[in-house]
């Protein structure tokens, strides 16, 4: 039976879209039968960057209207025969999908896969209910700026309230320089406020930018520090002990950090 | 408040009880005084209307509901012994169920004598209203609002919106082991938290002077 577990944040262009194709990628490629599912009714990207934008035949809302099975909508990914991408409509709108035509997709879903991924739209309306109808587990995804934090809390207080358990955090785009200069939240700073379970930390990264354009997970790139955060992560929610990636305290991942960018540590 | 309705806030959220004998005119009279005296506490709240073993229509019923919802206060539910008035209540738009029991409590304590204690966050676009005192272990995060009747006692970090005192008492008090709020207000007072962040000590505001301060503990104390 899968675990159904919705990406989230509340405000958006936070990460959501690049974290869940990161995290699907990740677990696929440690064998575990994973679908991921854009929610995002609308403005959907999940196809893109995941690169199989063209391979589109039906959607979501085509699956729930009864147009196609659900078999025939879930498309497979390029590399990994685990993973498959239920992809959202593009000429509708939110209330095409209902909260409970969620729960009788993911029910179906569940039992050929070990994971659903669901990436939900920004916002706290009925795109982010949807998003969360049928999760087993939550998963919030914050930059580290008072906006997106602000926004964080309120989708953790939306969350509990939908009895959904207590959500955990990614904190992405981290950029530990500017942390050190007290320039930016710190993921301290940004766990005093939220007081939930970190689940990961992303540092920025400009391959970040690369790949998504591209249609091919960060994850995939050995050289890509969020690459390995993502991998880390997906690691984390199949149940293993990873230790975070210290991007502040330690010298040596930092300068690796900045290495990348081709700069010196002044 | 007045002898002839009863507001309490109890952890479902906040209750009128009508008085089963007094003339129903007046009472909404009353009412709409409360409303326009306390707007800050009243508006955007939800309450549950509890008319007792009143007879009521559904025009009665229309006419609360719109004196309600005129002051930004939502009836989220109503409770009624009488059949008559559950059926009204369906027709005017108020889900009719029977409340929670409260304790008896004696007429003679005042409604801001009775505390709510909760152990929680209240997170961004969350409130807690209450209309005595409210005692919150735990972080109110900014985003997050505090309203009550009475004083507002705070174990940990108070970085949201507080109002105590917002029926009225300028006697009310906030404390907080962080007194951070991004605004607080007593009664009709209201004051800011300076930018530059001071020393985090346990503090104390009250009214003073028809204006808020803010001292230490250790201060107010003496």
């Amino acid at each position: 039976m899968a675990r159904a577990i919705t990406i989230t944040s509340g405000k958006g262009g936070v990460g959501k879209t690049t974290t869940t194709a990161n995290l699907g990628t990740a677990l696929a490629m440690r064998g575990a039968r994973v679908a991921v599912i854009d929610a995002d009714i609308g403005l959907r990207n999940l196809d893109v960057v995941m690169g199989l934008e063209n391979r589109i035949v039906y959607d979501i809302v085509d699956v729930v209207e009864g147009r196609c099975r659900l078999r025939q909508a879930l498309i497979k990914d390029k590399r990994l025969p685990e993973l498959c991408l239920l992809p959202a409509a593009q000429t509708r709108d939110k209330d095409a999908v209902s909260p409970d035509q969620m729960i009788d997709l993911l029910a179906q879903l569940r039992s050929d896969f070990d994971f659903v991924l669901i990436d939900s739209p920004a916002g706290i309306e009925g795109g982010f209910r949807n998003a969360i109808a049928g999760a087993d587990e939550v998963v919030i995804v914050t930059t580290p700026e008072v906006s997106a934090v602000r926004d964080a809390d309120r989708i953790v207080g939306l969350v509990e309230a939908a009895e959904k358990g207590t959500p955990r955090l990614i904190v992405n785009r981290i950029k530990p320089r500017l942390v050190s200069r007290g320039e930016m939240l710190s993921v301290e700073d940004v766990l005093e406020l939220l007081a939930i379970d970190l689940l990961g930390i992303v540092p920025d990264d400009e391959t970040i930018v690369t790949s998504t354009n591209r249609g091919e997970a960060a994850v995939y790139d050995q050289t890509s520090l969020a690459g390995r955060a993502f991998l880390n992560i997906g690691r984390r929610l199949n149940g293993e002990t990873v230790p975070f990636l210290d991007l502040t305290d330690q010298p040596g991942v930092l300068d690796r950090f900045l290495g990348m960018f081709g700069r010196r540590r002044s | 408040m007045s002898d002839l309705m009863s507001i309490k806030g109890g952890r479902d959220g906040l209750r009128i009880r009508f008085d089963d004998s007094a003339e129903w005119g007046l009472l909404l009279e009353q009412l709409e005084q409360q409303l326009n005296q306390n707007q800050a506490f009243f508006n955007g709240a939800s309450l549950a209307l509890d008319v007792g073993e009143r007879t009521l229509t559904t025009e009665q019923l229309t006419h609360l509901l719109n004196l309600l919802q005129h002051h930004g206060v939502v009836a989220e539910a109503l409770s009624a012994g009488a059949r008559e008035t559950r059926n009204a209540a369906r027709t005017a738009g108020v889900t009719a169920r029977p409340l929670p029991r409260y304790p008896d409590s004696s007429p003679q304590v005042s409604p801001d004598a009775e505390a709510l204690l909760l152990i929680r966050t209240v997170r961004s676009g969350q409130v807690l209203r209450h209309s005595g005192h409210i005692t919150l272990i735990g972080d109110v995060n900014p985003g997050g609002e505090l309203i009550a009747g009475g004083s507002v006692v705070v174990w940990g970090r108070l970085r949201g919106f507080v109002h105590a005192g917002a029926l009225g008492n300028v006697d009310a008090i906030v404390c907080a082991m962080e007194l951070r709020p991004t605004q607080i207000r007593i009664a009709e007072q209201f004051a800011t938290t300076p930018q530059e962040a001071g020393p985090h000590r346990p503090e104390v505001a009250r009214i003073a002077g028809a204006q808020i301060v803010v001292e230490s503990w250790e201060a107010f104390k003496k």
